[in-house]
């Protein structure tokens, strides 16, 4: 029930976007029936509230929904389920009593501090943006500098148009639809501005949002400067070279009174690290096992607050995954322990779960470090299949059959994404 | 006699993008060629003689939750017409409670059979600081 907190669960799930929503309905399925999601925000859905253009769903419900939609299928199951959720709240904390209970602390605009006891709790926290710092462009610091996802809350959310006269920094899909969105409200886009020789989004991306309403894409260029004293009257902008140093000889001004970053998400784990939980340096998310249990027993993770994800039906994928396997633990079923390694090898940044198990499929996720075509995704000796095509922006993922693992006698497994001849390898 | 010219498309119809080059004379398309699997050369059709998008906005509401409604088209407009129709959307108001799919406004720009939908269902709510 919507606004309903007990005192005892079976799960605790941190975050009621699509992850967390998927988490609890994962861990009903598993068979408990206490769940509760706790969410800072006023209603559950999560950034798929203000992601309004369409594109969501064509994987798990295979049809094209607009992110309010995709997230109201959720809540209505969630709804219709009994599962309990706590609006306008944040877990502080997490304590382990004598008796092998979570004691979860909850605190909560309208009830306070308050100690929710469950056997299992699932992160799903989501991520956040990379802002200014996290780039570092010099200049001063004047209003007018937004992430691109604050603006698409302001604008989708709230009613507000940012600016008049937008640069966009990033070509991520992000920035791509923020362009549109905001020359459909009024607002002149300048152009978008990718430091990397290719755009980061997808391709129908750039055709619908940018090519169609005329706006410039500039590859291989960044922002090297920030004008304007109270609020940002320019930027100074330069093309890059191979090594991504500009070169100021070529760079030129552009006015403008807003800039929007889209440069990149960050998992948002503060609460998973107070409670020193194992970290994935490369992926910012927590290290996990085949059941996406984090290294603190009782604790899983799934979305983005483990890895960043392009296609939210792929965080639904793994979060009802990742509450089944909590329902599980909750329920006191022991899985045997996880004894072969995943780890990434040649043009693999990271692969997802970091261990495996021989007793059942497992889907893993993997991201390429650089763009080829076509390729061969290689997994230990085990399985070869050819890709046609794979970018850093878009997720491979590959199911491993038990069959494949029974005859796998060593504890250690690496992909690798080969070059075949007359591949665009690096 | 009209001339043979050619149009250039990047398909969006997957995140391959196969560029696409189709040859026409007039309105008579003579060849499509450039796309890796038939939904290229359907893509490049369609471009060609009716390329049509759809689009999200939002319109104000009343005694929601948030201040806005995320509103869809229920099908493709014209490209040409996307301005139109945002202006016939700046128009409108809602007022909760709205269902999701409700619609707000039919055959929109002119357009017959689209319509402005509601995204999301928004319950009348008491505003109250939290």
């Amino acid at each position: 029930m919507f606004g309903r907190m007990n005192r005892r669960y079976d799960v605790v799930v941190v975050g009621g976007g699509p992850a967390g929503l998927a988490a609890a309905l994962g861990a009903l399925d598993s068979g408990v029936s206490r769940v509760l999601v706790v969410e800072r925000e006023p209603e559950p859905g999560g950034i798929l509230r203000q992601c309004i253009h369409a594109g969501f769903g064509l994987h798990h419900f295979r049809e094209e929904l607009t992110g309010p939609e995709y997230a109201e299928r959720f809540v209505t199951q969630a709804m219709d389920r009994d599962i309990d959720v706590a609006p306008h709240s944040y877990v502080t904390g997490l304590a382990v009593d004598s008796s092998g209970h979570r004691l979860v602390r909850v605190l909560s605009s309208r009830g306070g501090l308050a100690t929710v006891e469950c056997r299992s709790v699932v992160l799903a926290m989501g991520c956040r943006e990379r802002t200014r710092g996290a780039v570092r462009i010099p200049g001063t610091r004047p209003a007018g500098i937004f992430t691109a996802g604050l603006a698409q809350k302001l604008l989708n959310l709230d009613g507000y148009l940012p600016g008049r006269r937008a640069v966009i920094l990033g070509s991520g899909d992000i920035g791509l639809i923020m362009a549109r969105r905001l020359t459909l409200e009024g607002c002149k886009v300048e152009g978008v501005f990718e430091l990397m020789p290719y755009s980061n989004g997808l391709t129908r991306n750039v055709v619908q949002c940018l090519d169609d309403y005329g706006i410039p894409l500039h590859l291989s260029t960044t922002v090297t400067r920030i004008h304007g004293r109270d609020r940002i009257e320019a930027v100074t902008v330069a093309p890059v070279d191979e090594a991504g140093r500009p070169d100021a000889a070529r760079a030129w001004d552009v006015p403008c009174d807003t800039l929007l970053l889209s440069i990149g998400l960050i998992p948002e784990n503060e609460l998973s690290e107070s409670l020193g939980i194992a970290l994935d340096v490369v992926t910012g998310g927590p290290k996990v096992d085949s059941t996406l249990a984090t290294s603190l027993p009782g604790v899983f993770a799934c979305g983005n607050v483990l890895h960043v994800h392009d296609l939210v039906d792929f965080v639904t994928e793994e979060a009802l995954r990742a509450g089944r396997f909590a329902g599980e633990h909750a329920r006191q079923i022991r899985r045997p322990r996880d004894a072969i390694a995943l780890v990434p090898g040649a043009n693999v940044r990271y692969c997802l779960p970091h261990t495996l198990s021989a007793d059942r499929p497992h889907t893993v996720y993997m991201r390429a470090k650089t763009r080829m075509s076509p390729c061969i995704l290689r997994v230990g000796n085990l399985l070869e299949r050819k890709l046609r095509f794979v970018v850093p922006a878009e997720m491979i993922h590959l199911t491993i059959q038990p069959e494949l693992l029974e005859r796998f006698y060593e504890d250690r497994l690496q992909i690798d994404l080969l070059p075949v001849d007359g591949g665009g390898a690096p | 006699m009209t001339e043979r010219q050619e149009q250039h498309y990047v398909c969006i119809s997957c995140p391959i993008g196969c560029p696409l080059r189709l040859v026409h004379e007039g309105d008579q398309i003579i060849e499509i060629e450039g796309q890796e699997c038939n939904r290229g050369a359907k893509y490049a059709r369609q471009e060609f003689t009716d390329p049509r998008r759809t689009f999200s906005t939002t319109v104000p509401i009343t005694g929601a939750v948030y201040g806005r409604l995320p509103v869809k088209l229920s099908a493709p407009v014209p490209r040409q017409a996307i301005p139109a129709a945002m202006a016939a959307i700046r128009l409108l108001c809602a007022e909760a409670p709205v269902r999701l799919g409700q619609v707000l406004l039919r055959d929109v720009a002119g357009v017959a059979g689209v319509d402005v939908v509601a995204c999301r269902t928004m319950d009348r709510v008491m505003i109250a600081p939290s």
